[in-house]
């Protein structure tokens, strides 16, 4: 049952403080600064990339006339080999490398896996094709009988040709959608994002044919859920808040992370994750923060360094009288990710995070973003996103 | 620069981008976004310094980009994307001819060419531009029309005065 509607308004001073702040500092951003125990990833033209393949498959070809035992080494992707970098605040691959060699039997399956997928990518620069991930899969069944040997071979792949998976042609499906005040070109077609419908437009993932023309958004805010997405822009919430709108619908994956970085880098606004509040939730904030383990090497290209945690918090739950009906119980999956998150140094270092992670292992409870409908369906547009913008309660 | 910004009173800002980044666009492309900026996007910016601004960039991108780039394609000998930029140029006059001004010379040789579609569209957008020559004319003579007539009622001039502006007017009219 909706509760009696409060008029009160907001002006979003905080965050507005945050906007004019990053307006008066400009876009004086240092460009990132590889330190000197990870390694190096590179964008890479199509003809650069294939000079890479071309120089490695002589060097193959020469290792069979020689010796007859042929190797190929590429950098660890192991979790020993991850590196958070405190200067950038990102997770890197270190210098660790591994060598794949043809002849072992423990590394024959997985070797034969990576020279087909290398095939595939010299054939989808070759003809200036992209592929999604799904398709590579597809293109040999037998060999790489589940979709996760095919993916981590597009990953080793991309490490050991030291470039992004987007240079290799190898896309990930769309998934990701952005509405609020953005115009984008997408090769001579002018998109206006306020004018997509309640779906919004869909990023795509081939976005080097994605340039930004225009914008009027005062902040981003990044939305775990897509019904809380859709809820916002059924409300036509960047009317009354200018801003920009985006959805992974769970994890952001390359596309919307590659989107975001490009929306806060050139449009040099405050940018806020809304997630559920439980240890998922804080995942894939940190996810949007500093990268993904997995995707470690391509972190420079991912991550969102100055993204706020909006909510949900933990704190937010009493704060905002969730009731407990509406709360859930922590499980025992739940609470190892959260002491597993508590171990991170990126989280030690931050205060207000750790504090809210101690408090969700105290209460043992975990909200849905949904979980404000209690309030009202109107609660989340109306009351919370508005007052936590006001009085610039995030993380 | 990937990005130009404008300031509001308000303390917004408006984010364009850079002028620079257009070099690399498809040839018509930059006449496309100024009239998509001039169309959809003016009015709502509602503070007028900024619309100003905003105005002046536009013209800015126009004579500094767009139209060098399409008479850097209308002075080449390729036909097929001589008839892309007209047919462009030709959507854009609808709209409002004074955008394409600078190109108005390079129609009459292209009235030339021994490609009929050329041709064809080269005329078009000529007969547009003698017909707003007109219209503008006109208004410049009703103007002279409505002072005269005041004249004239106020016996500052004769009726043979007033006769013959009137018949030169209504010919234009016509």
């Amino acid at each position: 049952m909706a509760k009696k509607k409060v008029d009160k308004s907001y002006d979003l001073k905080a965050a507005k403080e945050l906007y004019y702040k990053y307006l008066e500092r400009g876009k004086e951003i240092k460009d990132f600064e590889q330190p000197v125990d990870t390694i190096k990833i590179e964008d890479l033209s199509r003809n650069k990339i294939l000079n890479r393949i071309y120089k490695l498959t002589d060097t193959i070809i020469k290792q069979i006339y020689n010796t007859g035992r042929p190797s190929i080494e590429l950098p660890s992707r192991s979790s020993l080999n991850i590196i958070w970098d405190e200067e950038n605040d990102l997770l890197l691959l270190g210098k660790q490398i591994m060598e794949k060699q043809f002849h072992s039997l423990t590394s024959v399956a997985d070797i034969t896996r990576l020279m087909r997928v290398l095939e595939v990518v010299t054939e989808l620069l070759n003809e200036d094709l992209h592929a999604t991930k799904r398709e590579v899969f597809y293109t040999d069944v037998n060999l790489f009988s589940e979709q996760k040997n095919s993916d981590k071979s597009i990953e080793d792949v991309s490490t050991m040709l030291y470039t992004s998976r987007n240079s290799t042609h190898i896309v990930a499906a769309p998934r990701g959608s952005c509405v609020g005040r953005l115009r984008i070109r997408d090769r001579t077609d002018i998109i206006d994002l306020e004018a997509q419908g309640s779906g919004g437009w869909t990023i795509s993932p081939f976005l080097d044919q994605i340039e930004i023309i225009e914008s009027d958004a005062e902040l981003i805010l990044v939305i775990e859920k897509n019904a809380a997405m859709m809820r916002l822009a059924e409300d036509r919430f960047w009317r009354k808040y200018p801003c920009i709108l985006l959805t992974a619908q769970g994890v952001g994956n390359v596309a919307t992370r590659m989107f975001l970085k490009r929306l806060n880098k050139e449009l040099n606004l405050p940018t806020f994750t809304l997630v559920d509040s439980d240890p998922y939730g804080h995942y894939i904030h940190s996810v949007y923060l500093r990268g993904s383990k997995r995707l470690s090497y391509e972190s420079p290209f991912l991550a969102t360094p100055n993204i706020k945690l909006l909510g949900v918090l933990t704190r937010d739950l009493d704060k905002y009288q969730i009731p407990k009906a509406a709360r859930i119980r922590m499980n025992k999956q739940d609470e190892k990710r959260t002491k597993d998150l508590l171990k991170e140094d990126f989280v030690k270092k931050n205060k207000a995070w750790e504090t809210d992670l101690q408090l969700a292992i105290k209460l043992r409870e975990k909200a849905e973003i949904q979980a404000f409908a209690t309030h009202g369906f109107k609660f989340l547009t109306d009351e919370y996103l508005p007052e936590k913008l006001t009085t610039g309660d995030w993380i | 620069m990937d990005i130009k910004l404008f300031h509001k009173k308000d303390g917004g800002v408006i984010q364009l981008i850079d002028k620079e980044k257009m070099k690399n666009w498809p040839v018509e492309l930059p006449l496309i976004f100024i009239e998509y900026i001039r169309e959809k996007k003016l009015d709502r910016y509602e503070d007028n310094t900024i619309k100003k601004d905003i105005e002046s960039y536009l013209d800015e991108i126009m004579k500094e980009i767009a139209i060098p780039r399409l008479i850097g394609v209308l002075d080449s000998e390729n036909d097929e994307e001589i008839i892309l930029s007209l047919t462009r140029i030709l959507d854009v006059a609808k709209k409002n001819i004074e955008m394409v001004k600078p190109i108005q010379k390079y129609l009459v040789d292209l009235q030339k060419s021994k490609n009929n579609k050329v041709v064809e569209l080269s005329k078009n957008i000529s007969e547009m531009f003698v017909k707003a020559e007109r219209r503008k004319e006109l208004a410049r003579k009703r103007k002279i029309m409505r002072q005269k007539e005041k004249e004239f009622l106020d016996g500052k001039i004769t009726a043979q005065d007033y006769a013959k502006i009137r018949k030169e007017y209504l010919l234009l009219k016509e």
